[in-house]
């Protein structure tokens, strides 16, 4: 019997089916807990109210999306706890997904209702140019010599939660939902000893895990949007991590599917050659 | 419209996608020159309120760095090129030494110290990937290695266990490549559901 031949543009099209079915309704595949993610959360539950969590780092805005599951989980839950956020961006893009992610957790009281309130709990400060390790050394040295102005152009001064905000021993935690991850544990993690978190893209994850081992207890990964839908379990909400958990199972389920389909062609293939 | 358009690629080539292709080259571009712009503005804010005269240095820095794009006076941007890529380097090479070769020396002592703790798959797990640091450590080291004999012979598989070990590591990222790629896709389709059509 020799099977019909199957066009990439027929393959594309059963795929997009696939993504679309649990984007429209998320079923809610199991996923495996990973004993990093509780620690993560825990570190974020343990700090009293009040204290200055930095997210910093640069990376490209597409890429960064998948680190974007996770950072709004916890940007949820440091509302919650009355944490403050004050923001870091060393590429171009990450202030726009500063500002993203902040918008998408809705936790702005002006906007949403919620229980963050602009200047006094959370700060977005403007693209910081010099290199990212540069920006990083003289940030904890000196925030208020690294930077003048918000993103809005609001000079830092006038913004309350500034005023508490000076070098580095003001701050509790740095979390980095960005590819440049290991500039963030090069200075900030290994120079200055605070403890860092990245809700990392998968790629990111393969490349720097290794250095969970050589900085125990001080740097932390979760593992793009596996780890973003086990932090969002956590936190208690459904948003993008489990969406895309249930489409990588649904496509996965699909490539084994051509991969056989694929392999039984050409074994047809090259029986009707032999005969 | 421009993820449809862009989407649309998946069917071949067509003006609908290039139209999105140029838009999205266009508006990247331009949001740089706008970042760069607002930079400008907000990074000597205490210049122009007069509170630190003292950035008068990197601003003319800056502005000499902008003369490398014109060959005849190329060598005006030398100065400020030397000190960025000086400072930059003199910052990144101490905290390199330290974290990337002492820090993944004691990942890699720390991962062979739990071979002999946890359970059995656990053990298996650090027990894989210690060997697999050290041959493919190994497979670049060209130098003062046995050659020819029973010692060259044995070098020789440690190599290939190391070749194998990258074509592992190869795959791996190629693995999360695509998956993050399979991630930005379904962000984009969510967010056409959920924002744009509002089903969910």
């Amino acid at each position: 019997m020799r099977l019909p031949e199957l066009k990439s543009e027929y393959i594309w099209a059963v795929m997009m089916i696939f993504f679309l079915i649990p984007a429209i309704h998320p079923i809610g595949l199991p996923f495996p807990m990973d004993p990093v993610t509780y620690e993560v959360y825990n570190i974020i539950e343990s700090l009293p109210e009040g204290s200055i969590v930095v997210m910093g780092g640069g990376g490209v805005f597409a890429f960064d999306l998948e680190s974007s599951a996770g950072m709004i989980a916890m940007i949820k839950q440091m509302a919650r706890k009355g944490l403050r956020l004050v923001t870091c961006p060393v590429w171009t893009e990450a202030p726009q997904f500063h500002k993203y992610v902040i918008d998408a957790a809705r936790v702005d009281k002006d906007k949403y209702g919620g229980p963050w309130e602009y200047g006094v709990d959370y700060v977005l400060l403007p693209y910081m140019p010099g290199g990212d390790m540069v920006v990083f050394d003289s940030f904890l040295k000196d925030v208020h010599a690294t930077v003048s102005v918000d993103l809005a152009g609001t000079p830092i001064d006038e913004l309350p939660l500034m005023q508490d905000l000076h070098d580095y021993h003001d701050i509790a935690l740095w979390i980095c939902p960005h590819w440049g991850f290991v500039s963030v544990i090069r200075i900030v993690a290994a120079q200055y000893g605070i403890t860092c978190i990245s809700p990392a893209q998968s790629t990111a994850y393969a490349f720097f895990s290794p250095f969970m081992e050589a900085y125990p207890g001080k740097v932390y990964m979760l593992n793009g949007y596996v780890g973003g839908a086990q932090y969002e379990a956590l936190v208690g909400i459904k948003g993008l991590g489990h969406k895309v958990m249930d489409s990588y199972a649904f496509a996965s389920t699909l490539i084994v599917l051509f991969i056989v389909l694929g392999n039984i062609t050409m074994l047809s293939r090259m029986g009707g050659e032999e005969e | 419209m421009l993820t449809l358009a862009i989407f649309s690629m998946l069917l071949g080539d067509n003006k609908f996608f290039r139209w999105a292709e140029a838009t999205y080259t266009a508006t990247v571009i331009g949001h740089s020159v706008v970042t760069g712009l607002l930079t400008l503005k907000d990074r000597f804010y205490p210049l122009y309120t007069g509170q630190k005269p003292i950035l008068i240095i990197p601003l003319i820095l800056g502005i000499t760095s902008l003369f490398v794009v014109w060959r005849r006076y190329a060598w005006v941007s030398t100065v400020a090129m030397a000190l960025m890529i000086g400072v930059g380097t003199g910052i990144s090479i101490r905290t390199l030494i330290a974290t990337d070769v002492v820090g993944n020396v004691r990942a890699v002592i720390s991962e062979t110290a739990k071979v002999l703790e946890g359970s059995p798959a656990t053990r298996l797990g650090y027990f894989i990937r210690i060997v697999f640091t050290i041959c493919a450590l190994l497979y670049f080291l060209f130098i003062l290695v046995p050659k020819g004999g029973p010692g060259g012979k044995f070098f020789n598989y440690i190599a290939t266990i190391g070749k194998y070990a990258l074509i592992v590591y190869m795959g791996i990222a190629i693995g999360n490549t695509i998956q993050q790629f399979v991630g930005t896709a379904t962000v984009a389709i969510d967010r056409l559901i959920s924002t744009w059509l509002g089903l969910s």
